[in-house]
C-alpha cells in the first residue's frame, strides 16, 4: 500500500515536471509565437458573443458548435443506431442467458502474469483521468465527449485483455448496468437540447440561452456517458464466446 | 526551404502508405490488424502536425483502441487466416 502511494505520487512530480517544462519553459519549441493567416482568421471570427453561440471560449469546440453542430448530432444518431443493430443482433432472453452463464463457467479459467495485471492497473488509472479530464473541460481544450468517452472504452477494454470479462462482471459492471449508463448519457444530451424550449421559450439546441457554459458541459458529460457505455456494451455483447453461442442457439432448436 | 514539419508530415504519411499496403497483402488478419493500427499511429501523427488536436485525440483512441479490439473479437468469431485464390 505504501509502495502504491509513492509510485503514484512520483508519476505525479514527473508528469507536473513534463508539463511545466514544455508549457512554461517551452523546451520542446512547440509554442511559436507568429500565426499562419489561416490560424489568425479563425482566431479572430471564431469565437461570437452573441447571436447563436455556444460561449465556447475554445477555437476547435466554438467552431464545431457553432457551425457544424447538426454534423455532431447526427454522428449521436449513427453511433445509437449502430449499438442498436449490434444489440439486437446478437441479443439473447433471460433463459438463454442464463445458460451462456452456466457454459461461461464451466470454461478452464486462465490468468494473465503479475507484471502484466500490475501494469495494467496502472495505466488504466492514468487512461481514465486522462478522458475525464479530456471529457470535462472539452468546452476549454481541445476534445470533447466523443474523444473522452472512446479513451475511456479503451480502459475497460485493457481490464477484458488482462483480466477477464467474468471478473468484471462478477465486480458488477453487466450488460444492463452499462445500457443504463448509455440511457443516462443520452437522456441528459435530450434534457440538456430540449431544456431553452420549455424554459426560455427558445428553440431546440439554443444552448446560449442557458446560463454559461452549462449547455456545453451538459453535452460534453452526456456524450461522454454515452459513447463509453455504449462501447462497452457492444463489447460485453461480443465478448461472449461463438461457442456458448452456438450451444444456447442449438438447445433452443432441439426444444 | 521546405520547412521542417512538411517534411516530417511527408516522411509520416508515406510511412502510414507503406505499412497500409503491406495490411492489405498479409494474410494472417491478426497481423494486418497489428500492421492497420501501426498505420494508424502514423496517420494520427500526421494530423498533429496539420494542427487538428481533436482529431488526433479521437483517432488514437478509436482507430488503436476501439477498433483494434472490435475486429479481434469479430476475428475470433470465424478463422483467423484467410484463404482463396
Amino acid at each position: 500500500m505504501k509502495r502504491d502511494a509513492l509510485v503514484a505520487a512520483s508519476f505525479l512530480v514527473a508528469f507536473l515536471f513534463i508539463a511545466y517544462a514544455v508549457t512554461a519553459k517551452n523546451v520542446l519549441g512547440l509554442g511559436s509565437e507568429e500565426l499562419r493567416p489561416l490560424g489568425e482568421f479563425y482566431l479572430s471570427n471564431a469565437f461570437a458573443h452573441e447571436g447563436l453561440t455556444s460561449h465556447s471560449p475554445e477555437v476547435v469546440t466554438a467552431i464545431v458548435w457553432n457551425y457544424r453542430g447538426f454534423d455532431t448530432l447526427f454522428e449521436t444518431f449513427v453511433f445509437f443506431l449502430a449499438i442498436m443493430g449490434a444489440l439486437s443482433v446478437l441479443r439473447l432472453d433471460k433463459e438463454q442467458l442464463r445458460q451462456a452463464r452456466e457454459l461461461e463457467k464451466s470454461m478452464p479459467h486462465r490468468q494473465m502474469d503479475l507484471i502484466v495485471k500490475a501494469t495494467t492497473k496502472l495505466v488504466v488509472v492514468m487512461i481514465i483521468a486522462i478522458s475525464a479530464s479530456i471529457a470535462l473541460h472539452g468546452h476549454l481544450t481541445p476534445g470533447g465527449g466523443f474523444q473522452g468517452g472512446s479513451a475511456m472504452a479503451v480502459a475497460a477494454l485493457l481490464l477484458f485483455a488482462a483480466f477477464s470479462k467474468f471478473t468484471l462482471e462478477r465486480k458488477g459492471l453487466t450488460l444492463k448496468q452499462t445500457i443504463s449508463a448509455y440511457a443516462v448519457g443520452l437522456a441528459l444530451i435530450l434534457v440538456t437540447v430540449l431544456a431553452p424550449v420549455f424554459i426560455y421559450g427558445g428553440k431546440v439546441l439554443e444552448i446560449n440561452l442557458l446560463p454559461g457554459e452549462t449547455g456545453l458541459f451538459n453535452l460534453d458529460v452526456g456524450e461522454y456517458l454515452a459513447v463509453a457505455f455504449g462501447f462497452l456494451s457492444v463489447f460485453l455483447v461480443l465478448g461472449i464466446p461463438e461457442w456458448v453461442f452456438k450451444n444456447v442457439l442449438r438447445r433452443e432448436l432441439n426444444d | 526551404m521546405i520547412e521542417l514539419h512538411l517534411l516530417i508530415l511527408v516522411i509520416v504519411v508515406s510511412f502510414g502508405f507503406v505499412f497500409s499496403y503491406l495490411a492489405m497483402k498479409e494474410h494472417d488478419l491478426l497481423k494486418a490488424l497489428a500492421l492497420s493500427s501501426v498505420q494508424s499511429t502514423f496517420f494520427a501523427l500526421g494530423f498533429y502536425i496539420l494542427a487538428a488536436p481533436d482529431i488526433v485525440l479521437a483517432y488514437l483512441a478509436i482507430a488503436v483502441g476501439a477498433y483494434t479490439a472490435l475486429v479481434i473479437l469479430a476475428i475470433s468469431k470465424t478463422e483467423r487466416y484467410e484463404v482463396g485464390e
